[in-house]
């Protein structure tokens, strides 16, 4: 079985982040690009054209289209549609003159807005140069399905445009995406259906041969269980008693725990024979704690098993 | 709004089209297929539509999968159930292949149309081509007059509320404008050294063909020669599925969970929908947990249950377990207050937004027709007043 480790994932050079909504896709994006920029490598943090962009709560203030630094090392950025496609042509096309004349035109930039594949392909260039510049470009992709379609648009797009420039930039581009040194991180959840995406994508990109680097999931907050089978025994004793309600409280509130306890052993299993790899197990974070502070107690955790501490970490 | 004061279950007989929004992981699915299978038990002939690449409904309902044709759901297990329930997975491409079907002028146009590169890859692959087709389906199944009443479940999304623009996308690509622009110096004998270039729509012209490569264009000429006469079709659909969410029999329920992301799309989403003017059924928040009791304790609360167990009872074995149970009590104590914190704002946005519902975390994951059932019944209880 390939154990896929943080260790991993930090020696690769364009990392994405997806997963099922709601598993924490952006808290682990950001959290691995502290890490990286703890390890002194030059590193930029991105999400794709967000009108609402989820770095915000975070970093205290909004990605724009051009990278801002938001610590020493760490850039961050959102890829937006219009700048992005400004780029995307002046890197085809010699003359910001002509490049101007074809923005310009107002039935062009529709037609460009709406052709199929261009929005996927003008944002996967932007996130192509920047690899060139930074020693690292870690993404927040959006959900998984929606992950797979972008990244699988260099395959089609090798269909839909067949000579010309366009074709040539889709073809760099999946070079970039089949290297050895571009890694998905697929954050899933010890829920039956997170896991059932998560087997379902990473299966998908296995067989298109979407992405170079072997793939590693985090099982975000993972409880292992703590009882032993008896205790868990006397625990049912407890709940079939005649209980008064604040007594039943306490045996909802362990069963609860060890629902979750149940589902994390589950879920990795399911993902250890399903993809022939370890998941990482992240534990849950205090509630009520901040955007920001479950980046930082999550960037801690996962620091701990590549040798970083929470002073390394530190960020105001 | 007085929603709030009568039963949920008149107002889910008044309903002829739901709608469920939410970002994604906040049990958008459970939801819609809850208050589907709950109007099928009330009599009424539903259909729950889902354009989830993931199969999740499939799943909920206990199919292993199903696809573009609708499927009707064995509801034999529970006999109380007067009506029927439909269920059906929008898959983009024979979507688009029945589209075409409908509105091409001959078989002849049809199968150009079938055969045309862009096309092909355009229904086929393309990110969001789904998002485009769930409308038109759904007008489709709404026009049919086969349901009493439509469930809708819809893309996890979080800027805005996509599918609802989405017919505007389709038919912005097929725009008279555009389509105008890029035919009207056409030469029949689609060869591009023929165009009659003028001005700078020429230059523009020439430069797009460098860009994307000759061949793109004259793909997309053939495919814009063979869409030309549709555009009207899909601008009368279009019109027609926007009247169709705006109508009163049409109820848009925003679904969330207590996470902050969520619950900011959720409140993003009730003014959203307020500004579009679309009419908002209701806020449901999923996954709620709920502790009561601020002694944390357990040897002392549960001191007299301890007492009551008949047997052997360990004395380590137990000492761990009340340790345990004291934590569990604690932490889950903490997660219900901090989520009793967090919803706050959502109550707020729902106030004369339509009912506010939470549903409680239930114990394992909903994957059958008795758990969706279970959801229901707190669905539907009587709805909080705000």
């Amino acid at each position: 079985m390939s154990v896929q480790s943080t260790e991993g994932v930090l020696a690769g050079r364009l990392v994405m982040v997806t997963g099922k909504g709601g598993t924490g896709k952006t808290t682990f994006a950001a959290a691995l690009a502290l890490l990286s920029a703890a390890r002194g490598r030059r590193t930029l943090l991105c999400e794709i054209d967000n009108q609402r962009p989820s770095l915000t709560p975070i970093f205290g203030s909004e990605p724009r289209f051009g990278p801002q630094q938001v610590r020493p090392g760490l850039d961050m950025c959102n890829i937006e549609w219009e700048p992005a496609l400004e780029s995307f042509l002046e890197g085809l096309v010699p003359s910001r003159r002509i490049v101007k004349l074809i923005l310009g035109n107002p039935i062009v930039s529709k037609f460009l807005d709406v052709t199929p594949g261009s929005q996927e392909l003008v944002e996967l260039s932007a996130l192509g140069q920047y690899v060139d510049q930074y020693d690292m470009v870690i993404v927040d992709m959006p959900a998984s399905g929606h992950a797979f379609s972008l990244l699988d648009i260099t395959r089609s797009a090798m269909g839909l445009f067949r000579s010309g420039p366009v074709r040539r930039r889709a073809s760099e581009l999946r070079e970039l995406l089949t290297a050895e040194t571009t890694r998905v991180a697929f954050v899933a959840l010890p829920e039956e259906m997170v896991v059932n995406e998560t087997l379902e994508t990473i299966q998908r990109m296995r067989s298109f041969e979407l992405i170079g680097g072997e793939p590693v999931v985090y099982l975000n907050r993972a409880t292992l269980p703590t009882l032993t089978d008896g205790e868990r025994e006397l625990v049912a004793r407890l709940g079939e008693l005649e209980l008064d309600p604040a007594e039943a409280e306490f045996v909802r509130a362990g069963r609860w725990e060890d629902v979750l306890e149940q589902s994390t052993a589950h879920s990795r299993e399911r993902l250890q024979q399903g993809l022939d790899l370890e998941p990482v197990l992240v534990g849950p974070v205090a509630p009520g704690r901040s955007a920001r502070e479950v980046v930082q107690d999550v960037a801690v955790s996962l620091g701990r098993e590549v040798g970083l501490t929470r002073r390394d970490l530190s960020w105001t | 709004m007085d929603v709030n004061e009568r039963d949920l279950t008149q107002w889910l007989s008044d309903t002829e089209l739901v709608v469920c929004v939410g970002a994604g992981g906040v049990g958008k699915t459970t939801t819609a297929a809850s208050v589907a299978l709950r109007a099928a038990v009330m009599g009424r002939r539903v259909m729950v539509l889902t354009i989830d690449p993931a199969r999740r409904l499939a799943n909920s309902l206990g199919l292993s999968e199903f696809g573009n044709e609708a499927r009707r759901i064995d509801l034999s297990a529970m006999p109380e159930v007067k009506g029927e329930l439909w269920a059906m997975m929008l898959d983009s491409r024979s979507t688009f292949d029945g589209l075409i079907d409908r509105i091409a002028p001959s078989e002849e146009a049809r199968q150009r149309i079938l055969d045309n590169h862009i096309y092909r890859h355009m229904a086929n692959t393309f990110a969001g081509s789904q998002d485009y087709m769930a409308t038109e389906t759904l007008y489709d199944i709404v026009r049919s007059g086969a349901y009493d009443m439509v469930v809708l479940d819809t893309p996890p999304v979080k800027n805005a509320l996509d599918f609802l623009e989405s017919p505007g996308r389709l038919i912005n690509f097929l725009d008279e404008r555009v389509l105008g622009w890029f035919l009207q110096p056409y030469d029949a004998s689609r060869v591009f050294g023929q165009r009659l270039m003028l001005g700078t729509s020429a230059v523009v012209f020439r430069l797009l063909g460098y860009v994307f490569g000759r061949d793109f264009l004259d793909d997309l000429a053939e495919f814009f020669q063979d869409f030309q006469g549709l555009y009207a079709g899909f601008v009368e659909r279009h019109d027609a599925v926007v009247k169709l969410f705006r109508s009163p029999s049409t109820q848009f329920v925003t679904v969330c969970a207590p996470s902050e992301s969520s619950l900011d799309v959720a409140v993003f989403f009730q003014q959203e929908l307020a500004e579009r003017g679309l009419p908002r059924g209701g806020v449901v928040v999923n996954q709620v947990h709920a502790c009561e009791g601020t002694d944390h304790d357990a040897r002392r609360v549960l001191a007299d249950a301890v007492a009551r167990l008949d047997g052997d009872v360990e004395p380590r074995a137990l000492a761990r377990v009340l340790a345990r149970l004291g934590m569990a009590h604690r932490r889950l104590r903490a997660l219900a207050e901090a989520e009793s914190t967090m919803t706050e704002r959502v109550r707020e946005a729902a106030k004369d937004g339509g009912f506010y519902q939470e549903v409680p975390r239930l114990d394992g994951n909903v994957h059958d027709l008795e758990a969706l059932h279970a959801v229901g019944e707190h669905l539907f209880k009587p709805a909080r007043v705000l």
